[in-house]
């Protein structure tokens, strides 16, 4: 919320839009299908005033949940659980910050940064839990490439021109992401962009799990039906052709 | 070059190793008769299907082998479809029951352990049993040597007191009366074990037939199969629409391949030494059941688990 306002704040509080930033990438599209390992995509752009770039990656927003396996008379089992709500699926950053001083107040409300993105969990669960867990989530999904911060990987071509390399892995979650464009200087936000990546899943693997999800009656009832005919027809083409 | 994907599942398999899996369940179905998701879910967890797929995965492909093996029976006219539909009562109950169960694990997240668990037990006992049975086949074959079978106390009292449950009634395929009660209540147990495990339940439904209901040994496989259908349909259906775990294309797979393993099983059992193959069958079920409890004290790679939640 607070970061929403913080721009709201920002675009009402510019009337004359200098512009100081454009950027583009080189597609905002990436469908996954079966052969997917991964993508890249191109982002360029251009700074109209001295500052420094920051560029978040924001992925979908989804449901995690974090068991710890404990042990009982030798049997791993699963132990306490915290789930946590609506948490982004993917986050990459990439900034020019050397350090981070007299600007941590911003980049905290803008969630700008791993430790300063906002997690919540839904049950009751104590503060020393919940950061016990949000640690272990956070260190799995930079462990599978899905969180990561890049400081030194903004390319400048010269004094305004600058490329990054954004990096999709091939386990990324379908759904809308965002690619936000900053540009701070003396810890005040002069401008900002921000360009949506559509990931979609292709192909029939993925029709057939929307399919089980969205019309699991009828899957059931396929899925019975589908098995009772296969049957029937295993028993025909033995007895036709194979005899008893 | 091989994968496939697996929609539900969510991992690439290997579709040469998914159908060898499904033709080897079927072969030892086939030529046993029994045990065909006792040794497919197994396998499926082996090469990597989380358990709750491969359970509901397996109800799934033992509908379409039941079908296969009822309508042979059904041609035999070794159904008999009274005693049959009360099992199909009980097995409702039993197997809807089971789902449920199933579903609260699952959201608990104790489902993996307990039907681990589980199966532990069951292969334990029976391919313990099966394998003194054997021996003591094997060995009374060979040597000549006989054990004093068991004079089988209490089991006569049991017996005595079923008959006096009420709603007793006469079923003319099999020329019993028996209490509806108990084929109720039989199947209501086994159908909890369907839902659970992924399995037929004919390994115990059978025996309960023969020596409970004191049905004749010819309609028993076929009326077992009849019910198994029917609770195989029901917890499958119930699976795919409470918790999202049957993998079609999974179930595809094994359904083909277990078909002409089960095929071959049949005709390949007339030809070799049964009590050989039993006491094989044994240390392949205790073979399965030690794999289960190493996966049980194994230390996981990692104490934390990570789930993306799809609802």
């Amino acid at each position: 919320m607070k970061k929403l306002t913080i721009l709201l704040f920002f675009l009402a509080s510019t009337p004359v839009f200098a512009n100081p930033l454009i950027s583009g990438i080189s597609t905002n599209e990436i469908n996954i299908d079966t052969k997917f390992n991964g993508a890249k995509i191109l982002l360029f752009g251009a700074r109209g005033d001295a500052g420094d770039i920051v560029i978040a990656v924001r992925g979908p927003k989804k449901n995690f949940l974090v068991t710890k396996k404990q042990k009982f008379l030798g049997v791993w089992y699963n132990g306490q659980r915290v789930k946590f709500k609506e948490s982004y699926s993917f986050y990459s950053l990439f900034s020019t910050f050397s350090n981070n001083e007299g600007i941590d107040q911003l980049l905290t409300d803008l969630e700008l940064g791993k430790n300063n993105i906002n997690f919540y969990t839904s049950s009751k669960v104590s503060a020393d839990i919940k950061n016990e867990f949000q640690l272990q989530l956070v260190d799995r999904l930079e462990h599978n490439k899905l969180y990561s911060s890049g400081a030194d990987k903004i390319d400048f071509l010269n004094e305004t021109l600058f490329k990054v390399l954004l990096n999709f892995p091939k386990n990324i979650s379908r759904g809308t992401y965002t690619v936000e464009i900053y540009l701070i200087s003396e810890g005040n936000l002069l401008s900002f962009q921000s360009i949506p990546i559509y990931v979609n899943q292709v192909g029939i693997s993925a029709r057939i799990l929307d399919f089980a999800y969205e019309e699991s009656f009828l899957y059931g009832i396929a899925a019975v039906a589908f098995a009772l005919v296969v049957g029937w027809l295993a028993n025909y083409l033995f007895l036709r052709f194979i005899g008893k | 070059m091989f994968q496939i994907y697996l929609p539900i599942a969510e991992i690439p398999v290997n579709i040469l190793l998914v159908l060898l899996l499904g033709l080897g369940a079927g072969f030892l179905a086939g030529m046993f008769g029994i045990g065909g998701g006792f040794l497919a879910t197994p396998f499926l967890m082996f090469i990597g299907i989380p358990p709750a797929i491969a359970v509901s995965t397996s109800t799934n492909q033992i509908i379409a082998a039941s079908v296969s093996g009822l309508l042979v029976q059904f041609r035999k006219k070794n159904v008999d479809i009274k005693m049959g539909l009360f099992l199909v009562l009980g097995g409702f109950f039993g197997s809807t029951f089971g789902v449920s169960i199933f579903r609260i694990l699952q959201s608990s997240g104790h489902i993996d352990i307990v039907i681990a668990l589980v199966y532990v037990i069951f292969l334990g006992t029976i391919s313990v049993t099966m394998l003194i049975d054997s021996v003591r086949t094997l060995m009374e074959k060979k040597y000549g040597v006989t054990w004093d079978k068991k004079a089988e106390h209490g089991e006569g009292g049991f017996l005595k007191r079923l008959e006096r449950l009420p709603w007793q009634v006469y079923f003319p395929k099999s020329e019993i009366t028996v209490s509806i009660l108990i084929p109720i209540i039989l199947s209501a147990g086994i159908g909890i074990l369907v839902a659970l495990m992924g399995i037929g339940g004919g390994f115990l439904m059978i025996p309960a037939m023969i020596y409970i209901l004191r049905m004749p040994s010819s309609v028993v496989v076929g009326t077992s199969l009849f019910q198994i259908v029917f609770i195989a349909s029901n917890a499958t259906f119930l699976q795919a629409v409470t918790s999202n775990n049957v993998d079609i294309v999974l179930a595809f797979l094994m359904i083909i391949s277990s078909a002409v393993g089960a095929q071959i099983g049949t005709r390949a059992g007339y030809k070799v030494d049964a009590d050989s193959m039993r006491s094989f069958l044994a240390l392949l079920l205790l073979g399965v059941c030690v794999k289960m409890l190493f996966i049980l004290f194994t230390e996981p790679s990692h104490l934390y688990i990570i789930e993306v939640l799809k609802r």
